[in-house]
C-alpha cells in the first residue's frame, strides 16, 4: 500500500510544480479530445435526427450498424487505420501516421457511432407532436429540427458528454496510430500504460487525476451551459 | 382551397382513410363527425400536409402539394396558409407569449407587430393572465386554448381543430366558438372542424360531414353503425343484428359494412302503426334537441340508440317529451350500406 501513497505523493507534486511533461500531454489529450469530438458530434448528431426522423429505405440496419458500431473494438479501428494511412495504405500520402490528426481519425471513428445513436435515441424520445406542431405553425425541415433538438436538449448534452468521454479515455486506436511519440502523439491514456509499464507509478497516477480532473471540467462546463440555457420546459 | 383527390391513406398497410373527393371551399365551416378511430384526425393531418397520402392528390387552389420532387416536404408557402390544433395539443418549449411568437417571428413578422397580435389573439381567447406561464403550468383546457390563440395569431386561410373543446369546460368552449366566429366575421377564415359530438358540430358549422371506418357516409351523422352483413337473406333482404335489435336492410353486400338510417326517413309516433315499413321499434325518448329552427332532433332508444327528424309541429302533436313512450319505423329500401 506503500507505493500507493507514495504514488498519490508524488502526483501532487508533479501536478502542483506545473510539471511540463504533464502539462504538454495534458493539453495534447484536450485538443484531440475537443477536435474528434466537435467532428463526431457534428457528423453524428444529424445521422442520429435523420435515423430517428426520416423514413428511408434500410433505414432499420442503418440503425442496427450503428448500434453494433458502439462495441466496435477500440484496437481493431487502430488497426484498420493503420492499414488505411501506413506508407503502403491508400491514404499513406497523407504522411498522418503517428501523428495527432491520426488520433483524432481514429477518435471520431469511435465516437461518432455513439453521437448517432444516443441522438438518435434521443430524438425518438422526444414527443411526435412537437415536430408536427412546429411544421403546421409554418417551420421548415431545418427550423422544425431545432426545435425538436431543443425539447431533446438534455440528452443531446449527454451524448456530447459521452462522445467527450469516448475520445478522451480512448487508449487503443491512439497507441496504434499515434505512436505514443513523447511531445507529439502522447496522450494522458497511451501515457499512462507507458509509464505504468515503465514502473513510474506516480507519475502514471498524476496523469490519471489529470484525466480524471478533464473529464469532470468538461462535465461541470456542458452543465453550466445547460443551465445557462433554463432548465424549465 | 384545400381538396384531397382519390386519397388512400395507409399506416403499417393498413387502410385508414379512403376518399374519393374532399373539398373545403374558402370560407366554408365544416365539421368532421365520427367515432374514435374513423380516420378524423388523419384527415386533418392531411389536410394540414403533415402528412403525404399513401395514394392520391392533395391540391391547394388547385396545385399539388406534393409534387414528385420535393422528396417527403410540401411544396414551400402552402403549409402556411393551413393550421392545425391537435387534439391534445403540446406548447412548445418556453413561455406561452413564445408559444404565441414562434410562427409569427417564422414568418418574419417585426416586435411591435408580433407584440400586437399576441395582446390581440391573447384576450381573444382569454389567455392574457397565462402569458407568462411555461407548460406544465397550464391545465389542459388551459393549453388547448393556448394552442387555438397560437394558431389563430398566424391568420391561416384555413383553421383544423381536431377535437376543439375535448378538454375545455362549458364557459371555455363558448369562448373559444365566439372567437372563431368573431375571427370569421373579420375574415375570410375556413374551419374544419372534427368532433365525436354531433351537437356540437350541427350548432357551429353550415356544413356537417361523417366519417366511418375512413370513408365518408353518403348520408347524414347520425345513425351511423358497424356491422357485419350476413351471407343469406331472401332477394337481398337482410337482418342485421344493431344493439339489440335486427335491422332489416337492402344489400347485396357481405361482411363488414357501415349502416346507416336517414335520420329524416324514420317516421315517428307514439305506438306502431301498421305499414310497409320492415323496420318498427319501440321505446322512449331519451333527448330532444334543436339544432336548427325548424328541426328536431328526437333521440331514442329502442333497443339501440336512434335519431329522428321532425317539425316542431309534429312533436307537439305527438307530446314528444324525454321519456315518452315512441314508435320508430323505416323502410328496409331506406337503411343504407356503405
Amino acid at each position: 500500500m506503500d507505493f500507493l501513497g507514495d504514488g498519490f505523493r508524488r502526483a501532487l507534486a508533479l501536478l502542483l510544480s506545473g510539471d511540463r511533461d504533464v502539462y504538454g500531454i495534458a493539453l495534447l489529450t484536450f485538443k484531440v479530445a475537443v477536435v474528434a469530438t466537435a467532428v463526431a458530434c457534428a457528423a453524428g448528431i444529424p445521422t442520429g435526427f435523420l435515423l430517428a426522423t426520416r423514413p428511408f429505405w434500410g433505414r432499420r440496419a442503418a440503425l442496427t450498424v450503428v448500434n453494433t458500431a458502439l462495441a466496435f473494438p477500440t484496437v481493431v479501428v487502430g488497426l484498420l487505420l493503420y492499414g488505411l494511412l501506413s506508407r503502403r495504405g491508400p491514404l499513406g500520402g497523407l504522411g498522418w501516421l503517428y501523428t495527432w490528426q491520426a488520433i483524432v481519425i481514429g477518435d471520431v471513428l469511435l465516437a461518432f457511432p455513439i453521437a448517432a445513436a444516443l441522438s438518435a435515441a434521443a430524438v425518438q424520445g422526444v414527443d411526435p407532436r412537437i415536430r408536427r406542431t412546429a411544421e403546421t405553425l409554418g417551420a421548415g425541415p431545418w427550423r422544425a429540427a431545432w426545435t425538436v433538438a431543443r425539447e431533446a436538449r438534455f440528452a443531446l448534452a449527454a451524448v456530447i458528454t459521452a462522445a467527450f468521454g469516448q475520445t478522451v479515455a480512448e487508449v487503443g486506436a491512439a497507441m496504434i496510430v499515434g505512436g505514443n511519440i513523447r511531445g507529439a502523439t502522447r496522450t494522458l491514456t497511451t501515457a499512462v500504460a507507458l509509464y505504468t509499464a515503465q514502473g513510474d507509478f506516480g507519475l502514471a497516477l498524476a496523469l490519471g487525476v489529470v484525466l480524471l480532473l478533464l473529464a469532470l471540467l468538461v462535465n461541470v462546463a456542458l452543465q453550466v451551459l445547460q443551465g445557462r440555457g433554463g432548465s424549465r420546459g | 382551397m384545400v381538396e384531397l383527390r382519390a386519397v388512400q391513406h395507409r399506416y403499417e398497410g393498413r387502410v385508414v382513410l379512403d376518399l374519393e373527393r374532399f373539398t373545403v371551399t374558402p370560407g366554408a365551416a365544416v365539421a368532421i363527425v365520427g367515432p374514435n378511430g374513423s380516420g378524423k384526425s388523419t384527415l386533418l393531418r392531411l389536410l394540414a400536409l403533415l402528412e403525404r397520402p399513401s395514394e392520391g392528390e392533395v391540391l391547394v387552389d388547385g396545385r399539388a402539394a406534393w409534387s414528385g420532387r420535393q422528396r417527403g416536404r410540401p411544396a414551400p408557402g402552402l403549409r402556411r396558409r393551413v393550421t392545425l390544433v391537435e387534439q391534445r395539443p403540446i406548447l412548445l418549449r418556453g413561455t406561452v407569449r413564445e408559444n404565441l411568437e414562434y410562427g409569427l417571428k417564422l414568418r418574419g413578422m417585426r416586435r411591435p407587430e408580433v407584440n400586437r397580435t399576441v395582446a390581440t389573439v391573447g384576450e381573444r381567447l382569454g389567455i392574457t393572465p397565462l402569458l407568462g406561464r411555461r407548460r406544465h403550468e397550464l391545465s389542459d383546457g388551459e393549453v388547448q386554448r393556448v394552442a387555438v390563440a397560437r394558431a389563430l395569431g398566424l391568420e391561416p386561410d384555413l383553421l383544423l381543430l381536431d377535437e376543439p373543446v375535448s378538454s375545455a369546460d362549458r364557459a371555455a368552449a363558448q369562448t373559444l366558438y365566439r372567437a372563431l366566429e368573431e375571427e370569421r366575421r373579420r375574415r375570410p377564415l375556413a374551419i374544419c372542424l372534427a368532433s365525436h359530438q354531433l351537437e356540437d358540430a350541427y350548432r357551429w358549422a353550415d356544413d356537417v360531414r361523417a366519417l366511418a371506418e375512413g370513408r365518408l357516409s353518403p348520408v347524414t351523422p347520425e345513425n351511423l353503425f358497424r356491422v357485419e352483413l350476413p351471407l343469406e337473406g331472401a332477394s337481398g333482404l337482410k337482418h342485421v343484428r344493431v344493439g339489440t335489435v335486427l335491422i332489416a336492410t337492402v344489400t347485396d353486400r357481405t361482411g363488414p359494412a357501415i349502416l346507416a338510417v336517414p335520420p329524416t326517413d324514420i317516421f315517428v309516433s307514439r305506438e306502431p302503426l301498421p305499414s310497409s315499413a320492415r323496420n318498427v321499434f319501440t321505446g322512449r325518448v331519451t333527448r330532444l334537441s334543436r339544432p336548427r329552427p325548424g328541426a328536431v332532433h328526437v333521440t331514442a332508444d329502442v333497443g339501440v340508440e336512434l335519431v329522428a327528424v321532425v317539425t316542431e309541429e309534429a312533436t307537439r302533436d305527438l307530446a314528444l317529451a324525454p321519456g315518452s313512450p315512441v314508435a320508430f319505423a323505416f323502410k328496409a329500401s331506406a337503411v343504407r350500406v356503405f
